[in-house]
């Protein structure tokens, strides 16, 4: 079991690491991409919670970080608030009406969930546009981005990318306390089998909702930072393909997997520059096919390629020395995916 | 046939079912049915496939709603309540293709019966994480006391899909228990057994009546299992009571024989 715990928390590990190396290895402007991806890992660790684990999709996700940018940028440009300082506003602000687009999903389930949600994704531009007296319509909205300190030692990139892993670690931390214990095994029995999980006493308009709220201030976080981080916003940040590419992220990275949420939103906001790098006419193509090629190779995400690849090693390991304590006395508990 | 509530003098009624009648759509399932089950007997429900034995476990449990009757559960009516709730006024069952979580442990499967307890708090889970653990370690505690009581400590780490059947029906029954239960409702507890599993799952049954002070009915198809194990047996057919009585005597009762057991008995 061990065994089985370590290689889980490899790909964790792995993104921890290289998140931390990142300022010596990486130029400035490449640490700002990163701090944008971290913005939508954040996002993405949300849907992780809400599909992933309470098996409800939600494709407004980008709509809700968009409402997480507004709100920080509505606070910073309105009442004058430090953009930081708007943060966990833009969280809850997000949380309540995620809660709100949840209310459908008391009903709704599978497809019928997807279509409404994209419904909101593809009003939310729209929106923006008509209450222009507070989200600045078309021209958007310019915020006071927040200066590294004169204490701090690096460039101003560097100083956004760390308040990014701050965040990053913040979220993560938060989540893994929902995810763990109780509230963590309501949400996967009520994704798993809802009749049982209700005999089992499991009241699931409540673990339904408290997923939407806590998926909504992730995403509302997110999109509160990635407001910070851009300094201006628009509707044309909020398009409903950003929601596409939060869920693409979410999947591709894996969608139970925090380490995975981070790994998509890196996906997200690279690849799709690197393909076009390659070949500025097929870029789209190029990329298409990427994603046929990593659903055909990787279907549980890249996060968890090591994981089924380390546990097979692992099985071979112990099959070759014939160490049947192991492997022997509990059929099978190496052979979970 | 009639059922006639038990005097007081047997033990009062934990579970009273008073002329229940379900119809789903043309198809009427259960027609006046009636049934008591007294504090910590064992009370077996049999009959052929289709004689309603499931549809009434589900209007106790509230998967399945009544159209007429009622319901009682040491005199309080339940016909009415949410489902989640059942749980907690003290009635825990088992599901007859199995309710349990493949992809989590077996641990897991048995904390998840104790959720009703002090469950469900995302709130705590978020800002008093040291309380929920706390709840989480006294939980797990008296979880793994019953997984080894039921000889499962073992494989409390497995992931439950990767157990024998036989283990998952015992695992099953542990997550009921987990839940403190006054009254355990056993859907074919017995069903894909082999034959030695049959005889030691009479034997956990009864020393789990014992030893938890639990009442039980159980739907089962084992005769020899219903014959040993029961106090009190109540055939159905067709939606119907057909009869009641002690194992020997349900035996011995001609309806029955016509119905059921079939004439080479």
């Amino acid at each position: 079991m061990n065994g089985t715990r370590m290689f889980q928390s490899a790909p964790a590990v792995l993104v921890a690491s290289v998140a931390l190396c990142l300022p010596v290895l990486a130029p400035d402007f490449m640490l700002f991409e990163f701090s944008i991806a971290v913005s939508y890992g954040i996002a993405i660790l949300g849907l992780n919670l809400l599909l992933g684990f309470s098996g409800q999709i939600c494709l407004a996700q980008g709509a809700l970080f968009g409402i997480g940018a507004y709100t920080t940028a509505i606070f910073n440009v309105n009442f004058g608030m430090d953009p930081i300082v708007t943060l966990p506003f833009a969280a809850i602000v997000t949380s309540l009406i995620g809660v709100l687009i949840g209310l459908p999903a008391l009903r709704l389930q599978g497809l019928q969930l997807a279509i409404v949600t994209f419904g909101v994704a593809s009003a939310f531009p729209q929106l923006l546009l008509k209450m222009d007296s507070i989200t600045g319509g078309v021209t958007g909205l310019a915020i006071d981005q927040p200066m590294a300190p004169r204490w701090f030692p690096g460039s101003q990139e560097l100083w956004l990318y760390g308040l990014s892993l701050i965040c990053a670690a913040a979220s993560v931390f938060m989540l893994s306390r929902l995810l763990r214990g109780d509230t963590g095994r309501l949400l996967r029995a009520l994704r798993d089998n809802p009749l049982v999980a209700e005999s089992l006493g499991v009241n699931l308009t409540k673990g339904r909702l408290a997923a939407f709220a806590a998926s909504s201030a992730l995403a509302g976080l997110g999109g509160g930072l990635f407001c910070i981080l851009n300094g201006f916003i628009s509707p044309q940040s909020f398009l409903p393909m950003k929601s596409i590419d939060i869920l693409i992220g979410g999947i591709v990275g894996g969608i139970t997997s925090m380490a995975g949420a981070f790994i998509g939103a890196v996906f997200i906001v690279f690849v799709p520059g690197w393909t076009t790098a390659i070949n500025p006419a097929l870029g789209g193509l190029i990329y298409g096919l990427c994603l046929i090629a990593m659903m055909m190779v990787a279907r549980q995400g890249i996060a968890g390629l090591p994981i089924g690849r380390g546990l097979q090693a692992l099985k071979h390991l112990f099959n070759k020395k014939g160490l049947s304590r192991v492997s022997g006395a509990v059929p099978g508990q190496l052979g979970g995916e | 046939m009639a059922v006639v509530a038990p005097a007081a003098e047997e033990g009062s009624p934990v579970l009273s079912v008073e002329n229940v009648d379900v119809r789903f759509g043309g198809i009427q399932a259960l027609k006046g049915v009636s049934l008591y089950v007294r504090m910590g007997e064992i009370c077996g429900l049999i009959g052929p496939n289709g004689a309603g034995k499931t549809t009434l476990f589900n209007c106790v449990t509230r998967l399945s709603t009544v159209t007429a009757g009622t319901i009682r559960l040491h005199g309080q009516t339940i016909e009415t309540l949410p489902p989640r709730q059942i749980i907690r006024m003290g009635i825990a069952r088992t599901f007859q293709n199995l309710g349990i979580y493949a992809g989590m442990t077996v641990l897991e499967n048995v904390m998840l019966g104790a959720h009703h307890l002090s469950g469900g708090r995302f709130v705590d889970a978020l800002m008093r994480p040291r309380r929920s653990r706390q709840r989480e370690q006294e939980i797990e505690h008296r979880c793994r006391d019953i997984l080894a009581d039921l000889s499962l400590e073992d494989v409390a780490d497995v992931a439950a899909g990767s157990l024998p059947y036989a283990t998952q029906k015992r695992m099953e029954i542990a997550r009921a228990l987990a839940s403190r239960p006054t009254l355990l409702l056993l859907d074919e507890p017995a069903g894909g057994l082999t034959h030695g599993e049959v005889t030691e799952f009479g034997a956990l049954v009864s020393r789990v009546r014992e030893a938890y002070g639990v009442t039980v009915v159980l739907i089962e198809h084992h005769m020899g299992l219903v014959m040993s194990l029961c106090d009190r047996v109540e055939v159905f057919h067709l939606g119907q009571n057909l009869a009641s009585g002690r194992p020997e005597e349900v035996r011995a009762n001609p309806a029955v024989i016509d119905a059921y057991l079939g004439r080479s008995r």
